[in-house]
């Protein structure tokens, strides 16, 4: 019988001690979605933690929202859902088109080359976000252009590239180039090999990174702050700026509906893409 | 023999920056035949390989086949199939999908596709596996299906690199002789690398032996085996005692006693090296032995099942010996033995 490296039985304290670790680390990650999730359905006014009773008003009052003109706010929340969904979109596949080809060449190159990219394209996640949003801002304005949703596009595919390429990278160091030069050897272009061999086999880093890129950027909220216009602004921009107006559920029912929204999108984007690499 | 050349190898140098990795090569390659690159590791036979697949780029010679230059053709116009040492199956295809995928790139459809697909999988001997994923196959399988997917495109030249060296020793015994048997059925000219003497024993026409990217020896296995160009070939090639038998002295050598002459183009006072194989070596106790014999004891001795393996101490010096178990009765560690040979099947080099 094979021996466990930690005594299970007799030295009960070792699991005791995973136990305990693996609750404080799952209370740690899911309280926020409990709570928020718990607090969604109450039927006061304000957000007094526990409800003390439970209703379905504050996701009436988000149907509603959605459904009628608001004339209260500069923009609705209509506009800005449909904009955090474009921009999430375009990040992704601007990301996900520079990330490929970029990890195929930094995998097959020189492996200086490579650590100074990785370092290079990791520099976004060092710096302090609100830095990052003053720099674009900086940026954005010395242009004195008007570049619509681009100007929160960039912004976001620099801070999804170190995720993505990451992902991608990890995917490819597992292509060995002999792969390549099988498809080769039997008559396909080089690009041709990359096309047929390289990027199926890179599919399931390509899909993370897809999905982190999505996620990211939907729900980035530091340097659109500092890049939101009254023309374009995205979903986490307007929830806050509600909820400092007034804090009432109806912005808790709309982030049950956002986390719903988001295990939905990966959902479908594994199921788009995957095929045998998917994740569910 | 330079009617049917195949393959010219003219001439091909390699540097890798400082490093030579091959230095002129010229071999040929005769059509349809079956030609081992043998080698320790670094030795240039893979390079050599990959510069015959076009995956590298010679420094200076030509690669002539069939009288065309195609040294500066790449690797996907040329269409020699290869089988890697990784096999580097493509893991998101089926079996079928990977034997077809030459033929596809080719423009060979539907039944047409099917049909070459079926034929080859009845070939290596595996007809009901082509929808399984090749992760569901063991070694000796994915083993056959590379090397249908090398030869399904019809290939002018067949490449392998060490594509047996990952199986357990007795797959390994028969897909050697699968894979002779396969070269021979489909009359393809074939280069196959490896470093193991045994496998390119079994399998050449013509073996090469290569040391330091320079080819030491190119003929027949027997013919290596019997009569190395030199003493690396004589050492790389079965297990062979080296022996340092000082200078020549009126035509022959002193080997342990007895008289070798030494072959033409050396003379007296050079310093020569004798090679004698193992099992050329006769043992028999030494109160039996004639009086002329040398006698030596038997410092270590092991039964390799099929034969016995000595190792012979004698004057000084260790000889490695194989026998058969008939001649290891009464024989153990300690034991006198007398040593005999004949010469003519002692080689003898110039010493370095």
């Amino acid at each position: 019988m094979r021996v466990d490296l930690l005594p299970s039985e007799g030295g009960g304290t070792y699991r005791f001690v995973i136990i305990l670790l693996a609750i404080c680390g799952i209370l740690i990650s899911s309280l926020p979605v409990i709570v928020v999730t718990i607090m969604s359905f109450s039927a006061a006014d304000n957000t007094g933690f526990p409800p003390e009773a439970l209703s379905l008003r504050w996701y009436g009052e988000v149907i509603a929202m959605f459904t009628t003109e608001d004339a209260n706010s500069a923009q609705s929340v209509v506009d800005s859902t449909l904009t955090s969904l474009l921009v999430a979109i375009v990040v992704m596949v601007i990301s996900t088109g520079v990330c490929i080809p970029l990890a195929y060449a930094l995998a097959r190159g020189d492996t200086r080359i490579r650590g100074g990219m990785e370092l290079l394209f990791t520099l976004p996640l060092v710096f302090p976000l609100v830095i990052l949003g003053i720099a674009f801002l900086l940026i954005a304005e010395s242009l004195r252009l008007d570049i619509g949703i681009w100007r929160i596009v960039i912004p976001h595919v620099a801070l999804v590239l170190p995720f993505v390429l990451r992902n991608c990278l990890s995917a490819m160091s597992g292509i060995s180039i002999e792969v390549e030069e099988a498809a080769v050897s039997l008559g396909a272009s080089p690009l041709r090999a990359i096309w047929d061999v390289v990027i199926p086999m890179m599919k399931a880093g390509i899909l993370a990174g897809l999905i982190f890129a999505l996620i990211i950027s939907f729900n980035e909220f530091t340097i659109t702050f500092f890049m939101y216009t009254v023309d374009v602004s995205t979903l986490p921009i307007w929830m806050y700026s509600r909820t400092v107006s007034s804090l009432d559920p109806s912005t808790l029912a709309l982030s049950v509906f956002i986390i719903v929204a988001d295990v939905v999108l990966i959902v479908l984007v594994d199921k788009l893409i995957a095929g045998r690499a998917s994740l569910f | 023999m330079s009617s049917d050349t195949h393959l010219h190898i003219e001439n091909i140098s390699k540097k890798f920056n400082t490093v030579d990795a091959l230095r002129d090569v010229d071999l040929r390659i005769e059509r349809g035949s079956f030609v081992c690159l043998l080698g320790p590791s670094g030795c240039g036979k893979t390079t050599l390989l990959r510069i015959i697949a076009g995956f590298e780029t010679a420094t200076k010679g030509r690669l002539i086949l069939d009288g065309q230059d195609i040294s500066q053709q790449p690797p996907h116009k040329r269409g020699f199939g290869m089988v890697f040492q990784s096999l580097a199956l493509f893991p998101h295809m089926s079996v079928a999908r990977n034997i077809g995928y030459g033929l596809k790139l080719r423009g060979v459809k539907g039944a047409a596709q099917r049909d070459r697909i079926e034929e080859l999988l009845e070939v290596i001997q595996l007809p009901h596996i082509a929808d399984r994923p090749v992760s569901a196959l063991s070694g000796g399988q994915r083993q056959r299906v590379a090397i249908a997917r090398a030869l399904a495109i019809q290939p002018p030249l067949f490449l392998l690199d060490e594509p047996l060296s990952a199986l357990d020793a007795k797959l390994r015994d028969n897909m050697q002789i699968e894979l002779r048997q396969l070269q021979q059925k489909f009359g393809v000219t074939t280069v196959l690398v490896t470093h193991d003497q045994h496998e390119a024993m079994m399998l050449a026409d013509e073996l090469v032996v290569l040391k330091d990217g320079a080819v030491r020896q190119s003929a027949a296995p027997s013919q290596v085996y019997n009569q190395p160009a030199d003493s690396f070939v004589a050492d790389f090639l079965g297990a062979a005692n080296l022996i340092d038998v000082g200078a020549i002295k009126g035509g022959t050598v002193d080997l342990f006693g007895t008289a070798v002459s030494t072959p033409a183009p050396h003379m007296d006072g050079d310093l020569m090296l004798a090679a004698v194989r193992a099992e050329h070596l006769v043992l028999a106790p030494a109160a039996a032995a004639g009086t002329a014999a040398p006698i030596g004891a038997v410092s270590f001795m092991r039964d390799l099942g099929p034969a016995t393996e000595f190792v012979v101490t004698i004057q000084g010096k260790d000889l490695r010996v194989r026998r058969s178990n008939a001649d290891a009765q009464g024989l153990d560690v300690g034991s006198q033995v007398a040593l005999t040979f004949d010469p003519a099947q002692v080689s003898l080099f110039k010493a370095a």
